[in-house]
């Protein structure tokens, strides 16, 4: 029955003991892009007893050149990569229970999911949902694995409740406006660089191997050849409100979330972040432009045409979706273009 | 002297993967605050700073030799 695994069970620190303890897991992984793909892919071939993945989006041209999951023919029939991802991964390892979920990654659907999770894989492209995926790992103690990238840029971080600083600790606030692979692009291999780092981290967490489990916060350029570790031994944060003693977990309470709002007989939704933006729409509107995007504008706001959709974006963070009346495809616009 | 890294778009916007300044003394926001007006850098809100490779904290204050690096995070996947 381990036939398929034996190259890993030779691997000393795994084991069939190890094999065993990855066999009995249930991993969430949340998005199914660049990540989600890397992510996935190796797990499902080491062989986890459960994946559930949650992926609001659908396949796109534009994604094949990173997302190692999907085909040509995924994205003519703009085949939901929950969807997609469930077909392709079943067929690499028909052991594993894969399931997708087509849907937006809220506090709730969360909640709703994490049940009997032993890890959360961070596959997302933006930092609401990982503030989310934060404070739910922090409430019900489960590891997650932070990665994230851009350009040739990227990093990791693997946090554990109880022994590691959180994500809030670190950030101290939802960063504004990050960068995104929308606007500043991305090279396959640091996606991969990165999905390499969470698996990594993925297995020694699944195997129970905690003394192996990376401390420090990595990050590297591929293209400029840095590779960067840093120590977080100081990172902990007393005061912090999702791992604190004094939590409140900040971050699954709705008023820190963004609003959307289907605008009637518009075919529109409208977007308004948790908290006022300023965000400089003249800098946005040069980045998109390079980018070979058709993006209008004036001082107030900045219209951007998308394939199927128009998105116009005030300088407060509100911004209106048009062509769409579904709010998880406008969220999924909106924070590909605003992070 | 205090070497000062940046990375992702703080180097794009800085144009140098690091540059040499006297920061001794100095806590690391006001660091930040003179970097961000001196090369017109996009906020400085959330990025993580490590002194010797050591995540720290606003306040520290920089020692003479200290190396401090800038990094933003970023947000795609």
């Amino acid at each position: 029955m381990f036939e398929r695994y034996s190259r890993q069970i030779l691997f000393a620190p795994i084991g069939e003991e190890g094999q065993k303890k990855i066999r009995s897991k249930h991993v969430l992984m949340i998005g199914a892009g660049a990540l989600g793909s890397g992510n996935g892919e190796i797990l499902v071939r080491a062989g986890v007893g459960r994946l559930t993945l949650v992926d609001r989006d659908y396949v796109e041209a534009s994604n094949l050149q990173r997302q190692l999951l999907y085909t040509e023919a995924d994205a003519a029939e703009k085949m939901p990569k929950a969807v997609a991802a469930e077909r392709r991964l079943r067929a690499v390892n028909s052991d594993v229970d894969v399931r997708g979920i087509i849907g937006d990654a809220t506090p709730d659907l969360m909640e709703e999911l994490v049940g009997d999770v032993d890890l959360i894989i961070d596959a997302t492209d933006n930092f609401e949902t990982r503030m989310v995926m934060n404070d739910i790992a922090q409430k019900y103690n489960i590891p997650w694995v932070f990665g994230a990238c851009v350009g040739s840029f990227g990093m990791s971080f693997p946090i554990i409740p109880g022994k590691t600083p959180c994500l809030n600790c670190l950030l101290k606030s939802l960063p504004l406006q990050g960068m995104t692979c929308d606007t500043a692009g991305i090279i396959a291999p640091a996606v991969q660089m990165v999905a390499v780092h969470q698996s990594a981290e993925a297995l020694k967490i699944l195997t129970e191997n905690w003394d192996a489990v990376r401390t420090t916060f990595v990050s590297f350029d591929l293209w400029r050849n840095q590779y960067t570790s840093i120590k977080m031994s100081r990172a902990k944060d007393d005061g912090c409100l999702s791992c604190g003693p004094e939590r409140t977990y900040p971050y699954l309470d709705r008023e820190n979330q963004s609003k959307s709002t289907v605008l009637c007989g518009r075919d529109t939704v409208q977007i308004r972040p948790p908290r006022k933006q300023d965000i400089d729409l003249q800098s946005l509107g040069r980045q998109l432009r390079a980018l070979h995007y058709e993006v209008k504008g004036n001082p107030y706001l900045l219209s951007v045409e998308l394939e199927e959709n128009r998105l116009v974006i005030f300088n407060d963070g509100r911004a209106l979706v048009h062509g769409t009346k579904d709010v998880a495809q406008a969220r999924a616009i909106y924070q590909r273009i605003l992070g | 002297m205090n070497k000062v890294l940046f990375f992702a778009h703080l180097r794009e916007a800085v144009g140098k993967d690091y540059i040499e300044i006297d920061a001794a003394g100095k806590t690391v926001a006001q660091l930040k605050e003179e970097l961000q007006k001196q090369y017109d850098l996009p906020r400085f809100e959330s990025v993580m700073t490590a002194i010797n490779e050591e995540f720290c904290q606003e306040t520290d204050v920089i020692r003479e030799g200290d190396e401090i690096a800038f990094i933003p995070p970023v947000s795609g996947g």
